[in-house]
């Protein structure tokens, strides 16, 4: 039987095994890795860890029925959902992009969420789909990177994590996990982006958006995106992506985080505001917003000629 | 065929009946109407009839007014406890209000409870619970005191004690309690402002004040908030905002004086 | 049937989920912290409890508050501080507050197919001595923030708090800048009002308020001597300390 759907069977031995555990009141969860120096993550170094599912007929459903915000507005657990993030690589290395906010149902979470991942000096993950998947499983990507450069004396290629992360997930596919990541590094074949999701997909590339605002912030992406374009020239793009999809997507927004990876690793650029952006720009001279740009000339604030000529 | 509707028939309009239902089926529900989660009570004593009701209006979990009069006029000597559907209970005891009035009108003589009584059941009966009234009747009329309880789909009830609404458990816990034949008329109201008083603490649709409405057979009398043992707390801070505060894009200040010059022209009228 | 005999296999949906209203809310300043609940426990329209705690001190320096299904809350606490206990005999030390996080965060991801129906709030102080706030959702993802409301009334309290403590929608006066931390008695009266406004428009928030203070290494208890009903909860006096301050609230 395969591995992982014998882990989470209700029948047959490996169920047996654990209806016995269960009786003699063996807690699944406190496993003697959880003592001592290996704390919390103890458990991570012996492989994937193990998860607790209802003892129902289809867990998945189960999961679904109390989670699925979308379906069912009513529904208790609301995860968080709802994204913009880009990656793209050029001459300069790779642009990392992503919004801040954080939906559940129709209220706003959260505008500060971290949806770069910082899983190593040299990679990065983004985060759309579930927040918790995200940061859990990039987070064990991390300990898996370390782990490969202990045993290998060398840093582990975007290529290889990202497979390691498509792997993982197709593991539990089915299961419910939701994510939608980029991982983006530098190794020894230079500037590399992985798109990775849930559903198992794994995809190399030179730009991706994922996200519900994906669709606005392409838009914009596509019509500006050369492979020369310069340091400040793309970081520029970068964020002027994101706002556009900050602006017209109703479930992202708030602030703009963005990164750049180069040779020696990611640097963190900056936090910037989108209304802020939308009023002032990030020079604080001109703003993105069209306003500016059509002072005097739309129809609620008409030229004084077409003003006259209306009165 | 049948010509277009020019005529618009009396009463309510179903025609979004089918559309609605359809989308609450695919998971788009209607929007919540204000209900009065609600504690009312009514009791007999020995002149007449005590009514009570606590003052919450809730959206959901969200109270949506904390003082609202759940106590409505039928006639002089009638009166009305409301619990369900905030609009249903308001329109439905104000048109049977009217109708008694009009009934005392025709009749020359003071309506009765029962009438009324039977009115309301019957429109409710009509509407097949579609009207989300649960009443509390009470009055005295020239056969004696009487007391009534109208259920949304148009049942009743004639009872010497009675309570509706969310509360309804906690109220007629202490009626079972405390109630006797005969009280006098300050017992009675001692006992309904307890029972109002166990809805207003122990359900969370019931809250804020007591109203109480002592009907006898000369005399109604209507106690407005006769007991508030929820009143405002103090605030710790005060609130108030620097002038400025809220940013803007433009400011244009446009003068609404508007200045006339009246140029004299012509002779002055002869007013002689 | 009823001879009790079953011929057509039954079966029945699996809801070990239930809702007990409430609300949590925690706030960090520039050296303590602030986390607050309300103790009103219900269900639907009735009340189970008027004071079931919901705020839980953990070490010196940490606290969590819990809000949600209150039977899962409760659960998960016990096996928070459990782990706690491991760590200290492991180590003679108490778990950092960061630490504390990551730990919470792996054991509600545990149960990402089973969740716990829980909001978390933890508050306390970091290594460095500064105020701290972490917040969670149900299966583990987490933040860092200055402040949090949670549960029930957390769409009325958290605009309050954006408002007030990130000064949101506020423009400053001229030449003047809107201060990064409020002091402590200015905190602990937005938390009140919070609390007492919360309870005026929502059903399931009342009763009563623990308001849960906690100190930096060092910093005296000023703006916290004029409290009314005020306890100690520190271990030692000469480390961070945790206070507690009990309030009613209305009670319809």
């Amino acid at each position: 039987m395969h591995a992982f759907a014998e882990r989470f069977s209700t029948n047959g031995a490996a169920a047996e095994l654990r209806r016995a555990k269960e009786i003699l009141g063996e807690d699944d969860d406190v496993s003697d890795v959880m003592w001592g120096s290996s704390g919390g993550f103890g458990s991570l170094v012996n492989g994937v860890p193990k998860f607790a599912v209802p003892s129902v007929p289809d867990p998945t459903s189960f999961l679904r029925m109390h989670t699925d915000d979308h379906a069912d507005p009513s529904c208790r657990i609301k995860i968080k959902h709802g994204t913009t993030t880009l990656a793209f690589r050029f001459k300069g290395g790779v642009i990392v992009a992503v919004d801040s906010r954080a939906t559940a149902g129709s209220y706003v979470a959260s505008g500060t969420v971290k949806k770069v991942i910082e899983i190593n000096p040299y990679l990065l993950g983004t985060m759309a789909g579930g927040a918790a998947d995200c940061q859990y499983w990039e987070t064990y990507l991390g300990i898996q990177c370390r782990l490969h450069e202990l045993r290998n004396r060398e840093r582990i290629s975007v290529a290889a994590a990202s497979k390691y992360l498509s792997n993982l997930v197709y593991s539990y596919k089915g299961m419910g996990l939701s994510m939608g990541t980029m991982i983006c590094g530098w190794d020894k074949t230079g500037p590399a982006i992985f798109y990775v999701d849930s559903d198992g997909t794994r995809l190399k590339g030179d730009l991706f958006s994922v996200g519900s605002g994906s669709t606005f912030a392409y838009g914009v992406l596509d019509q500006g995106y050369r492979w020369d374009l310069t340091d400040e020239e793309a970081q520029e793009l970068g964020r002027r992506s994101i706002y556009a999809a900050g602006h017209r997507d109703a479930f992202s927004g708030n602030t703009i985080n963005l990164y750049h990876v180069k040779e020696d690793g990611w640097k963190f650029i900056g936090n910037y505001d989108i209304s802020e952006m939308h009023y002032n720009g990030p020079g604080g001279a001109d703003g993105y917003g069209y306003d500016v740009r059509v002072q005097g000339r739309t129809s609620a604030n008409p030229p004084p000629e077409a003003a006259a000529a209306q009165a | 065929m049948a010509a277009a509707s020019v005529y618009t028939p009396a009463g309510f309009d179903f025609s979004n009946e089918v559309r609605n239902s359809f989308l609450t089926e695919r998971g788009i529900p209607l929007p919540k109407a204000t209900s009065t989660g609600t504690t009312i009570v009514g009791c007999l004593f020995k002149d007449g009839i005590v009514l009570g009701a606590d003052t919450r209006a809730t959206e959901g979990p969200i109270v949506a007014d904390k003082n609202c009069e759940k106590i409505h006029y039928i006639s002089e000597s009638i009166r009305c406890c409301g619990a369900g559907t905030a609009a249903d209970t308001e329109f439905t005891t104000a048109l049977i209000s009217s109708n008694i009035e009009l009934h005392a009108l025709t009749t020359g003589r003071k309506p009765r409870v029962v009438t009324a009584m039977t009115m309301l059941k019957q429109m409710l009966f009509q509407y097949q619970g579609q009207i989300g009234a649960a009443l509390v009747l009470g009055g005295v009329d020239a056969t004696g005191p009487h007391l009534f309880t109208i259920h949304p789909h148009g049942s009743t009830d004639k009872l010497p004690y009675v309570t509706m609404g969310s509360g309804s458990l906690a109220a007629m816990a202490v009626f079972e309690n405390g109630w006797r034949p005969n009280m006098e008329r300050a017992e009675a109201l001692e006992l309904v402002t307890a029972a109002v008083s166990a809805g207003i603490f122990n359900d969370l649709g019931s809250g804020s004040n007591v109203d109480a409405c002592v009907i006898t057979a000369t005399h109604t009398e209507m106690l407005r908030n006769f007991v508030k043992p929820n009143e405002r707390v103090q605030k710790e801070r005060s609130y108030t905002f620097r002038r400025g505060t809220t940013k803007f894009k433009k400011e244009d200040i446009r003068s609404l004086v508007v200045s006339e010059d009246v140029i004299h022209t012509g002779e002055a009228m002869d007013t002689s | 049937m009823p001879d009790g005999s079953f011929s057509h296999p039954q079966q029945r949906q699996f809801n070990p989920y239930s809702d007990n209203g409430g609300t949590i809310l925690a706030i960090a300043g520039a050296d303590f912290t602030v986390i607050a609940g309300d103790t009103r426990q219900s269900e639907g329209y009735s009340i189970q409890t008027r004071y079931a705690p919901k705020v839980f001190r953990l070490t010196d320096r940490a606290v969590l508050a819990v809000n949600g299904f209150a039977a899962d809350g409760n659960m998960f606490v016990k096996k928070v501080k459990q782990r706690l206990e491991w760590y200290r005999h492991a180590h003679a030390k108490d778990m950092p507050l960061r630490a504390i996080a990551r730990l919470i965060q792996t054991m509600l991801y545990a149960q990402r197919f089973f969740p716990y129906y829980v909001y978390n709030i933890l508050g306390g102080i970091e290594e460095d001595g500064s105020g701290a706030v972490y917040s969670f959702d149900p299966v583990g993802s987490y933040e860092r923030e200055a402040c949090r409301a949670a549960g029930a009334a957390q769409s009325l309290v958290q605009p309050f708090l954006d408002n007030q403590i990130y000064f949101k929608n506020q423009a400053a006066a001229p030449n003047q800048s809107h201060p990064a931390h409020l002091p402590l008695p200015d905190v602990l009266s937005i938390v009140i009002d919070s609390f007492t406004s919360a309870t005026e428009r929502h059903i399931e928030v009342g009763d009563g308020l623990e308001i849960y203070v906690v100190l930096a290494k060092g910093r005296s208890a000023q703006g916290l001597e004029g409290a009314r009903g005020i306890q100690e909860l520190s271990t030692k006096s000469d480390g961070d300390r945790v206070f507690v301050i009990r309030r009613e609230l209305k009670k319809d």
